[in-house]
């Protein structure tokens, strides 16, 4: 076998520690023939890739764990997601986007959550941009925004969906050393079809193909092109 | 000036096409009367084309406020829900394809000759596009935005007044630019039906007395009418585009 090989990372199966549990989840877009059958449990502390080819479903096994399909039990309620597309609002300000979740959910904005705000921004370097409007600002500082959003939300459970698509390979490396810091006690799924993006902060990687997840394997394994390409026809 | 003169340039041209038309073809003036001939009815009758303009302006603005406020309400109301947007979009569609000349005498029948059913004609013809771009807006939002603001836990009201709402109002704004632009339709064809004043009544008023000239006059008078309205309303929603930053 050349390039990549599977080595043996066990993750335990400990009731205790486990967060998500996917049980024969067929993945499908309305219309069209199911594509891979998923099954697959992420314990609490789990910060893994998530690879595929484009249209084999990773985004749409995201959208299956957040909108509680029936294959999924989650462990917590507390789920973040951020995506290629920030979901920030272009007339609010920087401050404003953070606190949104307070403003859907009804809730009394304290100068707490506010303060805790300010410094999430401080922590993305994005502090004296605070007030300002989020139309204004850069790819990668609204990625930023959106990560101290995410941070605020004290979600157990982050859904990174090609979060650095889009954004040019400078502010995807500083971006990337942000989420290693500010992530690090908490359950991520990155979803990419670049290793690179997730080769600078995490250290396994799942598979998804057209037939099944495959994994765990680690992302050195990825190194070269050949190796990659192997694992994402699923001949790994 | 020199921008101004670039927007009339075209409408200098056709004006000299036209009256070029009138001397080599030596058209009747009651089939086509020169430019000249309706420029002296424009200034001669005045009052009467100006009481005639101001009665169809009337009915323009206010079907146009109406429409706008119904079709942004009935978006509102349907656009939040996909069942109800389905089930209530046949009835919308059917309310645009019908011409509003097959139902202009019904609405002659039932609201009379005056005001109100230029008013309702006008409406009907503006609340569809408002309607249709405000659903636009609500549809607009992407895949990955309604997942993220689900994993925020939103309550709906908030989730639709403080993203949904703000989020379609470009669209309504688009809509309420492109109902400006056919708000004019409603009102002249209702005065068509049958009315005692405005700009389609003295149209056929004139025509019916060979007055071709008084026609253009009034034709004219309509045009100008309908483009300061639609730059009034482009104006109006551009600046609360703007100001409102919805725009990204």
């Amino acid at each position: 076998m050349t390039g990549a090989r599977r080595r043996g990372i066990v993750t335990q199966c400990d009731p205790e520690l486990t967060v998500l549990t996917i049980t024969n989840l067929d993945l499908s877009y309305p219309g069209h023939e199911t594509l891979a059958t998923v099954s697959w449990q992420v314990n609490r502390g789990d910060q893994v890739a998530l690879l595929g080819r484009s249209g084999t479903g990773k985004s749409t096994l995201l959208s299956a764990i957040i909108q509680d399909s029936l294959a999924v039990t989650k462990d917590s309620e507390r789920i973040a997601y951020l995506s290629q597309q920030p979901a920030l609002l272009p007339w609010a300000t920087a401050i404003e986007n953070v606190l949104l979740g307070f403003k859907l959910r009804g809730d009394t904005q304290s100068p707490e959550a506010t303060e805790q705000a300010l410094n999430l921004l401080y922590q993305v370097e994005l502090g004296t941009y605070a007030h300002r409007q989020v139309s204004l600002l850069s790819g990668g500082q609204k990625a930023r925004i959106a990560l101290a959003r995410v941070l605020l939300e004290q979600s157990d459970l982050v859904l990174l969906d090609e979060p650095f698509a889009g954004l040019d390979r400078s502010t995807r490396i500083q971006i990337a050393a942000l989420c290693q810091k500010l992530f690090a006690s908490k359950t991520v799924i990155l979803v990419t079809h670049d290793p690179r993006d997730a080769q600078d902060w995490l250290d396994t990687a799942m598979v998804l193909t057209t037939e099944s997840i495959k994994g765990p394997y680690r992302l050195n394994d990825f190194a070269s092109d050949r190796a990659l390409i192997q694992a994402l026809d699923g001949d790994l | 000036m020199n921008r101004l003169l670039f927007a009339t340039f075209p409408l200098l041209l056709l004006v000299a096409l036209w009256w070029l038309a009138v001397i080599a073809l030596e058209v009747p003036h009651f089939i086509l009367p020169s430019p000249e001939r309706v420029a002296r009815v424009l200034v001669e009758r005045l009052p009467l084309i100006s009481g005639h303009a101001f009665t169809t302006a009337s009915e323009i603005v206010s079907g146009l406020m109406l429409g706008t406020l119904l079709g942004f309400a009935v978006a509102c109301l349907i656009g939040d829900s996909k069942k109800l947007t389905q089930i209530t979009m046949p009835a919308l569609v059917i309310s645009q394809a019908l011409p509003v000349f097959a139902i202009a005498p019904i609405l002659m029948l039932w609201l009379g000759y005056g005001f109100a059913s230029k008013l309702a004609m006008t409406t009907l013809i503006v609340f569809f596009p408002v309607t249709a771009s405000t659903l636009a807006g609500f549809r607009a939002m992407p895949r990955s935005w309604e997942l993220t603001f689900q994993t925020l836990r939103p309550k709906r009201w908030q989730l639709f007044w403080f993203v949904r709402l703000p989020l379609a109002i470009p669209y309504a704004l688009s809509g309420v630019r492109v109902a400006a632009s056919v708000a004019p339709i409603g009102a002249v064809v209702g005065e068509w039906v049958g009315s005692s004043s405005g700009l389609g009544y003295l149209m056929l008023h004139a025509n019916g007395r060979g007055q071709t000239d008084l026609m253009f006059a009034a034709l004219i008078v309509l045009c100008v009418e309908a483009l300061l309205i639609w730059s009034l309303v482009n104006r109006l929603t551009n600046r609360f585009d703007q100001n409102s930053h919805f725009a990204d």
